[in-house]
């Protein structure tokens, strides 16, 4: 319990410290909140306009290029921030699909687009059984690991 | 486990004062406002199918969705930005939830975005990744980086339990933070701490530390880890480290490593679908993956991927994933057409399938059709049968430039469904006073 408290109280001084202490932000330009012209339908490709160093994410245009690396991989930058993502992305758009009261999977909500990377395609009912059994870690990425209490529906 | 498990979220108890502060303070910079930015999305959904009860009997569903999203940037001519999202749903035959009604208010928060060093706030509702949290609260969250390229951020506030179900466990507040350092181009690390006090596993509070880590390490060279460890369970939750090869716009190649134990990354304790025998809590996943991504001719991209899955407890036991897909774009990228192939390779027979996808779209002026077929093969017989079949037809008409009318037809057949059809009508609405941006 003294741990605890110990490394909250660490952790909160070190927290202060650099919000009070470095008290100048840097200058570098923010990324501009909104794209400032249409983007193009289907997978967006950065690089097709820019090519240095994104102001928003601070990491190259090409790490953000809407390959399917990319995509599966988003919420690794997405926890580093969501800055350059939003430039481009309403913010319901993270919403789509991590939305874990959500009733309509994305695929039917997008059932126009199957160029999407809409999960849960087909009777996913049926393939979730296995999906759900090999590998539950990918279940929680929008389902959420709180509660469990999508599973909890049936799994009574 | 003794406490029982119906409590009222600290996030829906004050959701009549979220709301009312986020709809209401926008309201004070209308007055100041010499302009501002403002763009509406609105998506109804129709749904229509039916459902054979046991005695022969059958259910008719209809249920009508809208989905609401505004955002109000640019008040006042300040930074300052608004954003709202939410849904409902009311039944117009048998009730096709809990209830005939349901919805959800997604966000509903204030955004000040610093015009230096990405800095930056949000006050309200909304849906936060940083470090180890990702997580919906009614909160506030604050970020800033110094001229160094230190950087903090801090949130806080009451969780909201994204849950389908109501009286779900939730804890009565939640705070953390995230310290980073960040080289522009070439290296952002950072340590964070979220911490949610309330009963969960073992009685305690969630609370969880965890660290990110993306190099570029040389080149189109870049690494990237993340990894969070449940203080509350002393369990690593889950790691994930890649490199990745990314050298221009036409080639994309990655593979790394994942691992996560059920203890720590799921609040199993909570859940009895992770209570042995349907699953052992002290299993543990790795996972090695690969992805390629490579447009060898323009409009035409391949993509691969391998997926190797191994548990500690031999139910369920390993498993490998492979996938192959081709995507070919035309119509100025309009439009998409694909096939791909995948299969699951277990060691337990129950786990392994096959699944063939093939998807076309045609997009001439005013016009939308989209055309997707899927069918699954499974080792084993699920319900007597060992195939699903899936085919969602999708035509669309744009009636004026802000409002396109589409409908889909979708056709199932599989160990659920001897023959299914759904129908589903789909008014898309998007109104905004300027160019450019969101999608």
């Amino acid at each position: 319990m003294t741990r605890r408290i110990s490394f909250s109280a660490v952790f909160g001084a070190v927290l202060i410290a650099l919000l009070f202490g470095c008290s100048a932000v840097s200058q570098t330009p923010s990324v501009p909140p909104k794209h400032p012209e249409d983007l193009p339908q289907g997978r967006v490709d950065c690089l097709e306009c820019h090519k240095d160093v994104s102001t928003g994410a601070l990491k190259p245009y090409a790490s953000v290029r809407h390959s399917r690396v990319f995509i599966d991989s988003h919420g690794t930058y997405a926890r580093q921030g969501q800055n350059l993502c939003a430039s481009c992305h309403a913010p319901a758009f993270c919403q789509t699909c991590h939305a874990r009261k959500d009733e309509m999977k994305p695929d039917t909500k997008m059932g126009d687009r199957p160029d999407r990377r809409a999960p849960h395609r087909g009777d996913y009912l049926i393939t979730h059984r296995i999906d759900g059994r090999l590998d539950p870690g990918s279940c929680f990425r929008c389902h959420g690991n709180k509660n469990d209490s999508r599973c909890k529906q049936c799994h009574k | 486990m003794g406490r029982p498990t119906t409590v009222i979220s600290p996030g829906k108890r004050l959701l009549p004062a979220v709301v009312a502060i986020a709809l209401l303070l926008p309201l004070l910079f209308v007055g100041t406002a010499p302009a501002a930015d403002l763009s509406l999305s609105s998506k109804t959904y129709l749904r229509y199918y039916e459902r054979e009860l046991a005695g022969g009997n059958k259910d008719t569903f209809a249920p009508l969705y809208e989905y609401l999203s505004a955002d109000a940037t640019n008040l006042g001519g300040m930074p300052v930005a608004f954003h709202f999202y939410g849904w409902g749903r009311v039944d117009l035959s048998d009730p096709s939830g809990s209830g005939k009604e349901s919805g959800d208010l997604g966000s509903a928060y204030l955004e000040y975005l610093h015009p230096q060093g990405n800095a930056q706030m949000k006050l309200g509702r909304f849906f936060l990744t940083e470090g180890a949290a990702m997580e919906t609260l009614d909160g506030a969250f604050v970020k800033a980086t110094t001229p160094l390229g230190l950087g903090v951020s801090v949130y806080g506030g009451a969780p909201v339990e994204q849950s389908i179900l109501n009286g779900t466990r939730v804890g009565s507040s939640l705070y953390g933070g995230r310290v980073f350092f960040v080289e522009a181009g070439y290296a952002e690390i950072g340590a964070s701490y979220l911490k949610e006090s309330g009963t969960f596993q073992e009685g305690k509070d969630r609370e969880l530390v965890g660290g990110d880590l993306w190099l570029r390490v040389g080149g189109p060279v870049e690494l990237s880890g993340q990894a969070t460890y449940n203080r509350s369970v002393r369990e690593m939750a889950s790691q994930r480290y890649a490199v990745r090869i990314v050298p221009g716009a036409t080639f994309d190649i990655s593979a790394g490593y994942e691992s996560y134990t059920y203890k720590g990354l799921f609040q199993s304790t909570l859940n009895p679908a992770f209570v042995f025998p349907a699953f052992d809590n002290d299993d543990k996943v790795r996972t090695i993956f690969g992805i390629v991504d490579w447009t060898f001719v323009p409009g035409w991209t391949l993509e691969v991927a391998g997926k190797n899955i191994r548990h500690d407890k031999s139910d369920p036991g390993d498993a490998n994933r492979g996938e192959a897909g081709l995507r070919y774009s035309y119509n100025d990228k309009k439009d998409v057409a694909g096939f791909s192939a995948a299969f699951v390779a277990a060691d337990r027979e129950e786990n392994e399938y096959r699944e063939y996808r093939g998807f076309a779209t045609y997009s001439p002026p005013k016009i939308r059709l989209a055309l997707d077929a899927l069918t699954q093969q499974y080792k084993r017989e699920i319900y007597g049968k060992k195939k699903a079949y899936q085919v969602v037809a999708s035509a669309g008409y744009q009636v004026l430039a802000a409002l396109q009318l589409s409908g889909d037809l979708t056709y199932t057949q599989s160990p659920n469904y001897t023959k299914d059809y759904a129908g589903l009508l789909r008014a898309t609405l998007e109104l905004g006073t300027t160019t450019g941006g969101k999608k």
